[in-house]
């Protein structure tokens, strides 16, 4: 096996006192997809700025290809670059913003060339848009030169924080194509913080669930927030806004979040075990993993979203689609208190 | 209020006829300017750049000294170089007392308050997303301060011609240091001074008319600058 791209041992982060990550060990190998969910203020940013040497950690060690990194190391500040969430680009014109990291690196490159592969990449015209002034170019275009000169510097890994957030559905398009081609073209790692989860499932080779600064499964777990009421003597839940009621056991605090395993049992509920507890909802998404090629549904219960894995057969044996009534089962016994 | 426009007439005819009294004031203005702006701007900068940029126990009482030195009165300022110039003060060997480097230390101390004050006003404003831009493009830490500092040039040049301002136009630092004497250290607002005095408007007037040159060719150059971005 490779040695890991980065290598993250004992690593704990915190802003003013308070822990926003803490992760004991986690290796990313070179040239994988790395997919980052996590609801805002899980620690996917903060993350991705540990990783892109912006900051330090508070405590634990980064190690890039083996040797230990902090921020300006000149063993990984030519190899590694991030893209901020919202666009952001120098008082310059986009040539001098795109050339930028080109210059700084100093070696006699072909900047001009460099620039224009790397606007055409992100579908900008390098006639057209070579002299434009940054405050002259809309978000999209702001991003996608942002892009490109990241792109220009031909890196080891693309680390983008939610690229395609802020951004019209053209633009978002073109970023996503520009970042998987520097992955077939260059071997670039891409590590991805996003919300759009179906496409982290299409093109990443693993996926990270961050919450509470902690790094916990796939990200294919459905988490449940707080706050929960008492629902009778011993029963604790929610009532949702179809009626139905999402019990748990007893949660630690009212506002403690539950992890949910759940399973797809059938178009009309008819086999249901004992001990299970079954919601009926409506599927609102579909997905394929494409590393594994298992299929994943989104199914909507009053105003939740629960993820399901379907088998193979369940696959064969159901037509699913978006709008469908299915139902679903979980277990009290098997729900997990983060 | 003829005798007014007949000073304005004068002007002209002191300036267009080479009127070498007239000359040596601009000079020396000129000369003592360079120097003073010229040291306050490779002092002043860095350290605005350190106080704008950095987060440091007792940044905030340091800002509020520097904001108030920035309206330090010129008299004061006068009479606090004059005690170090002077024969009997601690720098008297020097003997720049009533010498054009003694005045450039006087303006150099009214012009540095305003520089570091209007830069680290600028570096402040930047928005924070630029650090981690410069950084995630592979710069070491000379380079993300140079292109910082690039970044903030806007702000930094306002700061700048603030304070040449202030020190092409001050008068009590000029003449309590310099002495206002002719030929040496009478620089334009202590020759206007003098003039006005002695009721000669027609050369107060033409050093002001020759003041308000100078600042007009420095913000054209400028916004020239500004121009090119």
């Amino acid at each position: 096996m490779d040695t890991p791209i980065y290598e993250i041992r004992s690593l704990n982060h915190s802003y003013a006192g308070k822990i926003v990550l803490s992760i004991e060990h986690l290796t990313v190998q070179p040239a994988s997809i790395v997919g980052l969910v996590g609801p805002n203020g899980s620690g996917k940013s903060s993350l991705l700025r540990l990783l892109g040497l912006i900051e330090r950690p508070t405590q634990g060690k980064i190690l890039f290809n083996g040797r230990l990194v902090e921020p300006f190391s000149d063993e990984a500040r030519f190899q590694v670059t991030l893209l901020p969430q919202e666009p952001f680009l120098m008082k310059r014109n986009v040539l001098n913003n795109v050339s930028y990291g080109l210059k700084l690196r100093g070696n006699g490159m072909d900047v001009g060339q460099r620039a224009k592969e790397a606007l055409s990449l992100v579908g900008l015209p390098f006639k057209d848009f070579v002299r434009r002034p940054w405050s002259a170019l809309s978000g999209g275009e702001a991003q996608r030169v942002a892009l490109a000169a990241r792109l220009a510097l031909k890196p080891k890994v693309l680390l983008l924080d939610e690229p395609t957030a802020s951004v019209d559905a053209a633009s978002a398009q073109l970023i996503k194509e520009a970042s998987l081609r520097a992955r077939q073209e260059l071997g670039t790692t891409l590590i991805i913080a996003s919300h759009d989860w179906q496409w982290l499932y299409e093109i990443c080779d693993a996926i990270l669930h961050l919450f509470k600064g902690r790094i916990f499964g796939t990200g294919r777990e459905t988490i449940i927030f707080g706050p929960w009421q008492k629902l009778g003597t011993e029963k604790w839940g929610k009532i949702l806004s179809d009626g139905q009621r999402l019990l748990v056991p007893a949660p630690p605090n009212q506002e403690a979040a539950a992890v949910i395993d759940v399973w797809f049992v059938s178009e009309d509920g008819s086999t249901i075990a004992g001990e299970d507890i079954v919601l009926g909802g409506t599927v609102s998404r579909l997905s394929l993993e494409r590393k594994t090629g298992q299929l994943f549904a989104a199914i909507l219960v009053g105003d939740l979203s629960f993820t399901v894995e379907l088998t193979s057969q369940q696959g064969k044996e159901h037509t699913l689609f978006p709008g469908k009534t299915i139902f679903i089962r979980y277990r009290l016994d098997q729900i997990k208190w983060i | 209020m003829n005798f007014l426009l007949e000073g304005f007439f004068q002007a002209f005819d002191l300036l267009l006829s080479g009127n070498a009294e007239t000359y040596s004031a601009i000079w020396a203005t000129v000369t003592v300017s360079s120097y003073s702006i010229g040291s306050s701007l490779l002092i002043g900068i860095p350290l605005g750049f350190c106080l704008g940029y950095f987060d440091f126990r007792g940044k905030k009482p340091l800002r509020t000294i520097v904001d108030t030195m920035m309206a330090l009165p010129t008299v004061f300022i006068g009479l606090l170089v004059y005690a170090f110039l002077t024969h009997r003060g601690p720098l008297g060997n020097f003997a720049l007392l009533f010498t054009l480097p003694g005045i450039a230390i006087g303006q150099t101390i009214l012009a540095l308050p305003i520089v570091i004050g209007l830069s680290a006003t600028a570096v402040e404003s930047l928005d924070p997303k630029l650090r981690i831009t410069i950084m995630s493009m592979g710069a070491n830490r000379r380079q993300l301060f140079i292109s910082s500092l690039w970044e903030a040039r806007h702000g930094i040049l306002a700061g700048a011609i603030a304070a040449y301002g202030r020190v092409m136009t001050e008068v009590g630092i000029s003449m309590m240091v310099g002495g206002n004497i002719k030929w040496h250290t009478r620089t334009i607002t202590t020759a206007i001074a003098l003039e006005t005095n002695k009721g000669q408007f027609g050369m107060g007037v033409a050093l002001g008319l020759v003041l308000l040159a100078i600042a007009f060719a420095v913000n054209v150059s400028v916004s020239f600058l500004r121009r090119r971005d």
